[in-house]
């Protein structure tokens, strides 16, 4: 019908019916490549702007000693595995990491520790904690070294230079935003095909990619927009491989033992180092991480400078918490917020710490109404609960949900 | 029922002043549109801007991840200190005039609160405004980082060099120490080692605002120079002459506690202090005067001579001639007479013979012993006028060799300080010890900066016998160092300043009692207490000697208009004129911030055609009008301690600098000038931050009063409106029903002064910010908690009421009910709430409160360089207190009740397994208030003081026929009038 319609239009034109834009000659399928190469091509542009711009850096460094830069080369491909040809042993970087990350803990120091460790002494010392190991577990994966010294000293050179320049940075992951384009692309293709091409037979498909690319991204936009300041399974690095699993799991340590104002602080409490100490004077090796980490305690104290934990839990400003409410008062067990710390090798942000969490709780909730004399003065909901109106008070009945409990 | 006005233009025409009112707003709304037009012509510069920042903006949200936080440990953590949880330590105030012992606040090792200290008998657990301010002075900008020669950074060391090399090589020669008065017994004995290795030291105490009057005419009444000890609490008339003793004179929060408790009417009692005022300005005490007599300040000698003449009469002693008085006091005599040694008669006149004359009639009335102690003298004040003349003279002449300032400022607040800056400049070494920036610093070679009294170890002697201690409560933030150790290492004895006052007090105050045996044990009381005192006996004899020579000396009243020298409430001497939360503090009476002006009787004004804003010229020097009623005739106010030329970013050039309007006569500097010349400037106008049109209450009963004789009558008097509107109260609503908790807060506008210390505390504890004077004037000032004034009667010697108003807490809230995003809620514990992260700013709350006391945060008022305060550097928000949100721009704030300590105390008590105890929780207003004038509780226990007080007659709640269900209620003011 729509056919016939055309030609009947054009037939009226006293042009030939063949007469076309030259757009128009191309084929739906030609028509998807073009558009794809293009999108293509922007997106390696977009991602080879970074990297012009680090090699520019680069460029723009005087380099001096050509000898030392090539031992730094050298050092890298060894620490990596690429040297020597005849290599018998396991490379360095299949146990000392460059980019420390993922769920599981990797027990062994990471490449730029050991780095930051060895980078202002002599290459002496780094030999012998290399080749004479005095650690349990170093000893057992260090044994069959054969090492070349000059090798060895690239190998320095190369770390010394990682301790000043640091590990390789890792460029933004555009996996979502790259989605959220592509279905934006779809869209407007199927918006495009429903008002201009008309291409496709059936017309419910593009309405229902339509719908769908639509959907999708309003999921994705509000997913992100209520993760904004959110992070649940926040799980960064720390400085030391301190293992929670360890502490509170296999060694069966109190909670309160570290954090040790929990019951009546506001917060739970970092432990002071010299804490650490109290069972560090004597624990200076672990079974799976040898020396190296628990050395950086020992160390923090005798240098006088704290470990700079990353904090884990993090309140925005306008939310006022206590501990001393919810442990010391609510007897709250720590892993009804924090999870199961006894497992965790990574800390992690178990809750997701939202409001809704925090609302959700203080109605379900029951108070220790009847053995804390500072809810004596509720004498209305004591008399309902002699007289049975209500079993039990919850927190939200007493006011926990009012906004000037956490807001102020 | 009596008619209030607030000001006035609308007692002439209320109607009148709200069409201005209108007028003023739609002026500043079309402004606003204004900018946006200015806005949409913008070049395409400004629009590429805007688009590349929104650009930039999204990219950042795209991108947004949180930054990551450290968690940094202690590495040994201190016994004392839990994170989170604030300390608190006992010290002292003292700024060379005004002293108080105090409780700071720290928070993670930061001072961020002063209250009063309760074991103190002098202060009593109350503060000042200026007190309360104290801890912004602290983080000042304007503070010195460290040692200075000639604007050039040194180290101490090479400076301790240079200066003791030129001191040891004037030896000998007249080597001046230039102070304000030292009450630290350590410290004059450092002083005085200091004194014995340099040889020749003069030691001068100088007083921008001296007591120089009192101490001459007490060293000829009794042998010896001193400020006698003042006990209001126990008269039962008081008669002042010009002595504002309730807001600027001598030990204010000492004499307002002792004074509203003599004038209380809780707890069933029927008799209140009569308080007569004479004075030309509208001061702080002459508003809460019971019978206050306008008069000029050159009259004041002819009057107390009056009286003390009427007296002697009765009493039989002599009489002498001179000036008659304008005033007909045979009536006050007579009162006088009828309460003798319960009468207290004091005068704030620097001029030696009128104190003579009031020493003549407090003996008369047998009041020295009873009302008048001179056990225990006062001792914040000890320079003598003369002295600081006799060093001008001597720098002139080239005398002094060497010059030492410390926390003395002669160069701003002398009369002459011209001549004190030039001819210091003279001197062979000149060294400053200022904390910060002041004019006289400026004019020195070195500048070795002191710490901040929150930084150092001190000792005080306020008043004789009495002693407190300071004690640092943060470490030096800058590198600074106490005048003490300066001048002991100068002195050869180079040691810590603790380990000196240590050893000091084991060798006096230690040895010279037997209570405690051990002195680690003493030391360790008194510093944790803040407080010790010693018992003293009283040795003074008086002696009518130089009398009959004061009175012959008297002058009669001088013809002409005569300028009055105030300190005002807020800024006082002027030596903390940079501290914003002090500028923007509106003057009790007159309501205007950031400015002195000339306060001008009504009917010379409306001689004269002068307006509000207006300029005069007073002899050269142009002053913006302010039109206040209850001036003297043919007189003009002007406040001290403005027009700062070296004070900081926030002090400089704001007013007019008086001090050289003082002149010297008969020795001592008079505040007040005869024979003024005063001139309309014609077709100029200087806008002033006045507030007093900020907040009407459309002439609807609110600040109720009576008088006593009706009270005892009956105690329901003024009154009665409560009992009709109750009988009327209905609503659709249903009323809130509280279960564990009702917090309420009732203020006893009897004991109210209206002295501001309350603004300034809840503007320390809410975090609340400082807006500028343009804001200001365009009423939007921030603070939750403001004091109305209102005048009735005659307005020229009107009667004033002073009304604390912050946000009732309604049960009937109306705010609640409009707002479209539930923000502010009702509490369980009947609290109205503000949740800000919750609010639009629709300002509908605003509009549909009946007592105006919502804020909006018209913009950011926190790092934003148009609001350059203490905001505006890192610095200066270090005395934010970290368990209050700061409000961002867009939201509604308001008085929460110090939620935080509610919420702080409530946690103890659940903690410690008890009910919360009454008492223990107090607002930041309450706590420190001088007049014990607030009362904050809880409504549902019946035992609680607040309970006990909302069952008194005066009882009343604002705007009742509203039926808000407020939780604060008010209790009427009673006069003590003579019937």
């Amino acid at each position: 019908m729509n056919i016939e319609k055309r030609g009947f239009i054009n037939s009226q034109n006293t042009k030939p019916s063949g007469m076309k834009k030259p757009s128009l000659n191309l084929t739906v399928i030609q028509r998807f490549k073009l558009v794809f190469a293009v999108f293509i091509l922007s997106l390696l542009a977009f991602s080879a702007l970074p990297v012009s711009a680090f090699s520019q850096d680069d460029s723009d460094e005087m380099i001096d000693d050509r000898s030392h830069q090539e031992d730094v080369k050298r050092g890298e491909r060894f620490f990596k595995g690429l040297l020597p040809k005849d290599r018998r042993f396991e490379s360095c970087v299949s146990c000392h990491v460059l980019t420390p990350s993922g769920e599981q803990i990797n027990w062994n120091p990471s490449a730029i520790d050991i780095a930051k460790k060895f980078a202002d002494k002599d290459f002496s010392d780094f030999q012998a904690a290399v080749m004479q190991p005095n650690g349990k577990k170093m000893e057992a994966s260090h044994k069959n070294f054969t090492i070349e010294d000059t090798d060895l000293k690239t190998v320095k050179a190369y770390l010394d230079d990682l301790a000043i320049n640091g590990t390789p940075k890792i460029g933004p992951t555009v996996n979502q935003i790259v989605l959220f384009l592509v279905l934006g692309l779809l869209i407007t293709l199927a918006l495009l095909d429903l008002i201009f091409f008309k291409k496709i037979k059936y017309r419910f498909i593009s309405v229902f990619v339509l719908l769908l690319g639509l959907l999708f991204q309003v999921k994705m936009v509000s997913e992100a927009a209520i993760k904004l300041g959110r992070s649940q399974n926040y799980a960064p690095d720390q400085p030391i491989k301190f293992s929670h699993k360890v502490h509170a799991g296999d060694n069966r340590i109190d909670c309160k033992y570290c954090h040790t104002t929990a019951e009546y602080g506001k917060s739970a409490g970092i432990p002071a180092m010299e804490l650490c100490m109290n069972c560090h004077v004597l624990v200076r090796e672990g079974a799976r991480s040898g020396k190296f980490e628990i050395a950086k305690v020992v160390e923090a104290n005798e240098n006088k400078t704290p470990v700079e934990w990353v904090r884990v839990h993090n309140l925005p400003d306008h939310v006022f918490f206590s501990h001393a409410q919810h442990v010391g008062i609510g007897k709250v067990d720590c892993k009804q917020c924090h999870g199961p710390v006894q497992e965790m090798d990574i800390l992690k942000q178990n809750a997701d710490l939202s409001m809704g969490w925090c609302i959700n709780c203080h109605r379900q909730t029951k108070v220790n109404f009847k053995d804390n004399a500072y809810y004596d003065n509720y004498m209305k909901l004591h008399d309902q609960i002699k007289s049975g109106k209500l079993d039990t008070v919850r927190a939200v009945n007493i006011g926990a949900n009012d906004c000037m409990r956490c807001h102020y | 029922m009596k008619t209030y006005w607030r000001s006035i233009d609308e007692l002439a025409n209320p109607q009148e002043l709200r069409r201005q009112e209108v007028r003023e707003e739609s002026k500043q709304k079309s402004m606003l549109l204004k900018g946006d037009k200015e806005l949409n012509s913008a070049s395409r510069r400004d629009f590429l801007k805007t688009f590349g920042f929104s650009l930039a903006a999204a990219s950042i949200v795209a991108s947004c991840k949180r930054p990551v936080e450290k968690a940094i440990p202690y590495l040994v953590k201190p016994d004392e200190i839990t994170p989170g949880m604030a300390n608190y330590y006992a010290s002292s105030y003292f700024d060379g005039n005004e002293y108080a012992s105090i409780i700071v606040k720290v928070r993670d090792g930061r001072p961020i609160k002063i209250e009063g200290n309760t074991l103190s008998s002098i202060s009593q657990g109350g503060t000042s405004a200026r007190i309360q301010a104290s801890v912004l002075n602290l983080y000042d900008d304007a503070r010195f980082k460290g040692p200075l020669k000639n604007g050039e950074e040194i180290t101490w060391e090479k400076a301790d060099g240079e200066v003791a090399a030129t001191l040891s090589k004037v030896k000998g020669s007249k080597v001046v120490l230039l102070s304000s008065t030292i009450i630290s017994p350590s410290t004059q004995k450092i002083i005085q080692k200091f004194a014995e290795k340099q040889g020749n030291v003069e030691w001068i105490q100088y007083d921008p605002v001296s007591a120089s009057g009192i101490l001459q005419a007490t060293k000829k009444s009794f042998g010896s120079a001193f400020i006698p000890d003042y006990r209001f609490g126990k008269a039962k008339v008081v008669v002042s002459f010009g002595a504002d003793f309730l807001g600027s004179w001598l030990s204010t929060v000492e004499y307002t506690k002792a004074y509203t408790a003599a004038r209380s009417l809780q707890d069933g009692r029927k008799e209140m202090l009569r308080h007569y005022q004479f004075e030309a300005g509208m001061t702080l005490s002459g508003s809460n005067a019971d019978v206050r007599f306008p008069i000029k300040p050159s009259e004041e000698g002819a009057i107390v001579l009056a009286l003390y003449n009427e007296i002697a009469k009765a009493k039989g002693a002599t009489v002498f001639s001179g000036a008659k008085s304008s005033v007909d006091i045979s009536e006050l005599a007579k009162e006088l007479l009828e309460h003798p040694k319960q009468s207290l008669v004091i005068s704030g006149s620097n001029d030696e013979n009128i104190q003579l004359l009031i020493n003549g009639i407090n003996e008369l009335l047998g009041n020295y012993g009873e009302t008048i102690g001179l056990d225990r003298p006062l001792l914040t004040k000890q320079g003598v006028d003369a002295d600081a003349d006799r060093l001008l003279a001597d720098l002139k002449a080239g005398n002094v060799k060497a010059l030492l300032v410390w926390n003395a400022n002669p160069v701003f607040d002398h009369p002459k300080g011209k001549e004190f800056a030039e001819s210091i400049k003279k001197v062979g070494l000149t060294v400053s010890f200022a904390e910060r920036k002041d004019e006289i610093s400026a004019v020195c070679q070195y500048i070795l900066p002191e710490t901040n009294y929150l930084e150092t170890w001190n000792d005080l002697e306020p008043k004789a016998g009495v002693f407190s201690l300071a004690q640092p409560t943060i470490a030096p933030i800058f590198n600074a160092r106490p005048v003490q150790e300066t001048l002991l290492k100068w002195a050869g004895e180079p040691q810590k300043h603790r380990d000196f006052i240590q050893n000091f007090w084991k060798e006096n105050q230690f040895a010279a009692q037997k209570e405690v045996a051990d002195f680690r044990r003493f030391w360790d009381k008194s510093l944790q207490r803040g407080v010790y005192e010693t018992a003293l006996e009283s040795k003074s004899a008086y002696s009518s000697d130089g009398l009959s020579q004061a009175a012959s000396q008297i002058k009669g009243a001088a013809s002409g208009i005569e300028v009055v020298l105030y300190e005002s409430i807020a800024i006082g001497n002027g030596k903390y004129a940079n501290n914003p939360w002090l500028q923007e503090l509106p003057d009790p009476v007159a309501k205007i911030s950031w400015d002195n002006f000339a306060a001008v009787p009504v009917a010379y004004a409306e001689e004269n055609g002068l307006k509000n804003e207006d300029v005069i010229s007073v002899n050269g020097l142009e002053l913006p009008v302010f039109i206040q009623p209850g001036q003297a005739k043919d007189t003009i106010s002007v406040a001290l301690g403005y027009g700062r030329e070296v004070s900081g970013k926030v002090g400089d050039k704001t007013g007019k600098n008086m001090y050289p309007f003082v002149i010297t006569e008969n020795g001592s500097r008079q505040y007040f000038l005869t024979g003024v010349k005063v001139e309309k400037v014609q077709g100029k106008i200087f806008e002033l931050a006045i507030s007093q049109t900020h907040y009407s209450m459309e002439g609807r009963p609110i600040a109720r009063e009576t008088t006593l004789a009706d009270y005892i009558k009956n105690p329901v008097s003024g009154n009665e409106k409560e009992a009709e509107d109750l009988a009327k109260a209905v609503t659709l609503y249903k009323e809130p029903e509280y279960n564990g908790h009702h917090w309420g807060m009732a203020v006893d506008l009897n004991s109210c002064t209206g002295c501001g210390n309350c603004a300034i505390a809840c503007q320390a504890e809410n975090n609340i910010q400082v807006i500028g004077k343009e804001q200001v004037r365009n009423r939007r000032i921030m603070h939750w908690i403001r004091i109305d004034r209102y005048y009735s009667e005659n307005p020229e010697n009107p009667k004033v009421s002073f009304q604390p108003v912050m946000c009732q807490h309604c049960g009937n809230a109306p705010c609640e009910n409009v707002c479209p995003v539930a923000a502010t809620p009702h509490s369980e514990e009947g609290l109205n709430q503000m949740a800000y992260n919750r609010c639009v700013g629709t300002k509908y709350c605003i509009n549909n409160c009946p007592y105006r006391v919502r804020r909006f945060n018209w913009f950011q008022y926190v790092k934003n360089d148009k609001f350059d305060f203490n905001s505006n550097s890192d610095l200066g928000r270090m005395v934010l207190n970290p368990d209050v949100t700061v409000r961002s721009r867009g939201v509604v704030e308001k008085c929460s009740m110090c939620v935080q300590r509610i919420q702080e105390k409530k946690l103890k008590a659940k903690l410690e397994g008890r009910p919360v105890v009454e008492g223990e929780i107090k607002t930041a207003c309450a706590q420190s208030c001088p007049g014990n004038a607030i009362v904050f509780g809880d409504l549902l226990n019946p035992e609680s003081r607040i309970s006990k007080l909302l069952k008194d007659e005066r009882n009343y709640h604002l705007l009742e026929e509203l039926h808000t269900l407020p939780s604060v209620s008010y209790l009427t003011k009673v006069r003590n009038e003579k019937a």
